[in-house]
């Protein structure tokens, strides 16, 4: 069994993502209207290239001054004005890939320039400089369950009396570096992802994603009430077939939510083995609990899925509809799967989880007002 | 103040020639037979430190790496347009220390990977002082590179610790502590010295994150 | 394709994944090559197994499921290997 889950109650006083539709409103609202952001979309390969999906926000190439920066510029513009960087003011910084692909556009043509942001600390050193973060930036990468690592971090610190507020700042954006990886573990085909659908074969899509959140001790309408991990440590890609790390996580997350009525927006990257330990085991410990997925949609944006889709839940919320599981049809692996829009009147909390390699789970408890 | 105590410190820093082949002959017995094969440097190192730490499913581990797998990182550079999956999946953070844990076939609660450069060993420390449970592996390290560290965007020098942290003083090597208080940022020590001041059993003292890093020895 | 593919597959195997003190003979034709405690291969290994086989023989294996099928044995993947990839 696993640790308890955290129980350190953080207010989100600002939220917001960006991905190929724009802001969390724009996000949300094309969710609701079941708009696919994934097109396919050629990757490297032995002959050329394959087309497999990819959600973009603009060309893949690696350019000298990094594609994704205009973008985090955008989007940090709302960020609520504070001293980011320093000890009372802290940032935490998640993303599995930062500027990696900037090496791979070195190898293709020998422009030192990009390594200049090709490292995770190099990466930051530029955003720093960019927005005037001092050098406190606590820098985390865990794959896709970084964001939830982020947004835990901040609790505590809070909690601990370290910080007043904490910037989770989160990003990863696609490049033929990573395209080509994920092609390479053949997880990333020609097939559109329909998560949490019974099928034969899977795939995932990979998309360009980002957001941040502006954690307080403050009580605010919007709050992450628990944070539950745990790390199955199985094996690299797959997990233990009697799906006990998704039970683990599922468990501890749900004692932390007590007998809360809640909506689940699950992980469902479109993997068929992964998908099915998923929704049984959410269904599990949730049984009246929809479950829902938007990667089907957005693509998987790796180590910034956890904040994107935390910044897309709380847009819904507001709204008072919360997308289905776009991409996604009859039959699914679990009777609870939603495959349209619901209303979150009937709710009172949601649980975001995501997973990631090495069998590392995240799940998180969203209470509001 | 918070502190934990440090129980099982271990310090690989190998000669600086040392080959991650080399280091698979050298610590080969440290690991089951099957796992050695696909190794890195960087987790046949932490995987030597962390030797007779048994971990458990209700422990922590907080791993600090400001390059990571960079020799696998290289490698799967190279193998462009053929992408190779096992250097692709070898390269991606925290792979390191994944490569023991799932050696070992051993699960646990959190995993706490932070990159970074110039405050990496102060936000490791916090991270693992302020971690709930009761017991707290604190690792680290980093592998020599090759064509990227022509570059500056790699350690010229392969090393790595490992250490336990519980609340029991009791048979404890060091402690380490912070003190928040309103001093404004000194030096942090960078992975390297932090990796030498546990081998020397060396103390350290800055100011960062809002207050005062200490580690002494007891 | 000659009959000493299953021997030419077998050293791929063992060059491709660095297996020390592994022989061809140490490999049966007819048992699971992946998943097996013997050699201790897992999906990784098979993945890149794959991409080793994908450039020597110039085919294409399309997803994972098709990668597993290949794989379930040398026998499977000669087998596989036969009708996609005509002449040494």
């Amino acid at each position: 069994m696993t640790a308890p889950a955290d129980k350190f109650s953080a207010g989100i006083e600002a939220i917001d993502c960006i991905t190929p539709f724009g802001d969390a409103t724009a996000t949300t609202a094309a969710l609701l209207a079941n708009r696919r952001a994934l097109e396919l979309t050629p990757v490297l390969g032995r002959d050329g290239g394959d087309l497999v999906p990819l959600a973009l926000t603009g060309p893949m190439d690696e350019t000298l001054s990094p594609r994704w920066l205009p973008l985090l510029k955008r989007m940090a513009a709302g960020v609520p004005a504070a001293a980011w960087g320093t000890a009372r003011f802290p940032v935490m910084v998640t993303s599995s890939n930062f500027g990696v692909g900037s090496f791979y556009a070195f190898t293709r043509d020998q422009d030192t320039r990009h390594l200049q942001h090709g490292t995770p600390s190099s990466t930051i050193e530029l955003i720093r400089a960019q927005f005037g973060w001092g050098e406190q930036v606590h820098i985390f990468s865990h794959a896709c369950v970084t964001a939830h690592l982020g947004l835990a971090q901040a609790a505590r610190l809070l909690h601990a009396g370290i910080a007043e507020r904490v910037l989770v700042f989160s990003f990863d954006f696609v490049s033929p570096f990573v395209a080509g990886g994920f092609h390479s573990l053949k997880i990333l085909n020609g097939g559109m992802p329909a998560p949490f659908s019974c099928g034969e074969t899977g795939s995932i899509g990979l998309g360009d994603g980002a957001a941040f959140a502006v954690l307080t001790r403050e009580r605010t309408q919007f709050r992450l009430e628990a944070h539950a991990l745990h790390n199955e440590m199985f094996h690299f890609t797959s997990n233990q077939p009697d799906g006990v790390g998704f039970d683990n996580c599922a468990a501890a997350i749900a004692t932390a939510a007590g007998g809360r009525r809640v909506w689940v927006k699950g992980h469902g990257t479109g993997t068929i083995e992964a998908g099915r330990l998923e929704a049984e085991a959410l269904a599990r410990h949730f049984p009246d609990a929809p479950l829902t997925g938007w990667k089907g949609s957005l693509g998987h944006t790796l180590g910034s899925c956890g904040l994107v889709e935390l910044a897309v839940a709380v847009a819904a919320l507001r709204t008072g509809s919360i997308p289905g599981t776009v991409g996604s049809a009859a039959p699914t692996f679990t009777d609870n799967v939603a495959l349209e829009p619901f209303a979150s009147a009937d709710f009172d909390g949601a649980i975001l989880t995501s997973n990631a390699f090495g069998g590392a789970h995240g799940a998180m408890l969203l209470g509001h007002d | 103040m918070i502190e934990r105590f440090l129980h099982h410190v271990c310090v690989e820093l190998p000669a600086a020639d040392e080959a991650a082949a080399a280091a698979r002959v050298r610590l080969a017995e440290k690991f089951p037979r099957n796992a050695v094969r696909r190794m890195t440097h960087l987790g046949l190192l932490l995987g030597s430190t962390l030797d007779g730490v048994p971990l458990g499913p209700g422990d922590a581990v907080v791993f600090a790496s400001t390059f990571a797998e960079t020799r696998a990182l290289e490698d799967f550079l190279k193998s462009f347009p053929s992408a190779s999956p096992m250097l692709f999946q070898t390269s991606i953070h925290p792979g390191s220390v994944q490569q023991v844990l799932i050696g070992r076939q051993q699960p646990i609660a959190r995993l706490w990977p932070l990159a970074g450069r110039a405050r990496l060993v102060e936000h490791a420390i916090l991270t693992a002082l302020i971690e709930p449970v009761e017991r707290v592996a604190l690792v680290g390290g980093e592998e020599r590179g090759t064509w990227i560290l022509e570059h500056g965007m790699a350690s010229a020098r392969s090393f790595a610790f490992g250490t336990l942290l519980t609340s029991d003083a009791v048979g404890a090597a060091g402690r380490a502590r912070f003190t928040p208080g309103d001093g404004a940022d000194e030096a942090c020590p960078t992975l390297e010295r932090f990796a030498e001041a546990l081998a020397a059993r060396e103390p350290l003292h800055w100011q960062g994150a809002g207050g005062e890093f200490s580690l002494e020895w007891l | 394709m000659t009959d000493s593919l299953p021997l030419e597959l077998k050293e791929l195997i063992i060059a491709t994944l660095k297996l020390q003190g592994v022989a061809p003979g140490d490999i049966p034709d007819d048992e699971p090559l992946i998943g097996s405690p013997r050699l201790g291969l897992d999906s990784i290994d098979a993945l890149e197994l794959v991409l080793a086989i994908e450039k020597k023989y110039n085919v294409k294996i399309g997803n994972s499921e098709e990668s597993r099928a290949a794989l379930a044995s040398i026998n499977t993947l000669a087998a596989f290997l036969r009708p996609r990839a005509p002449g040494a």
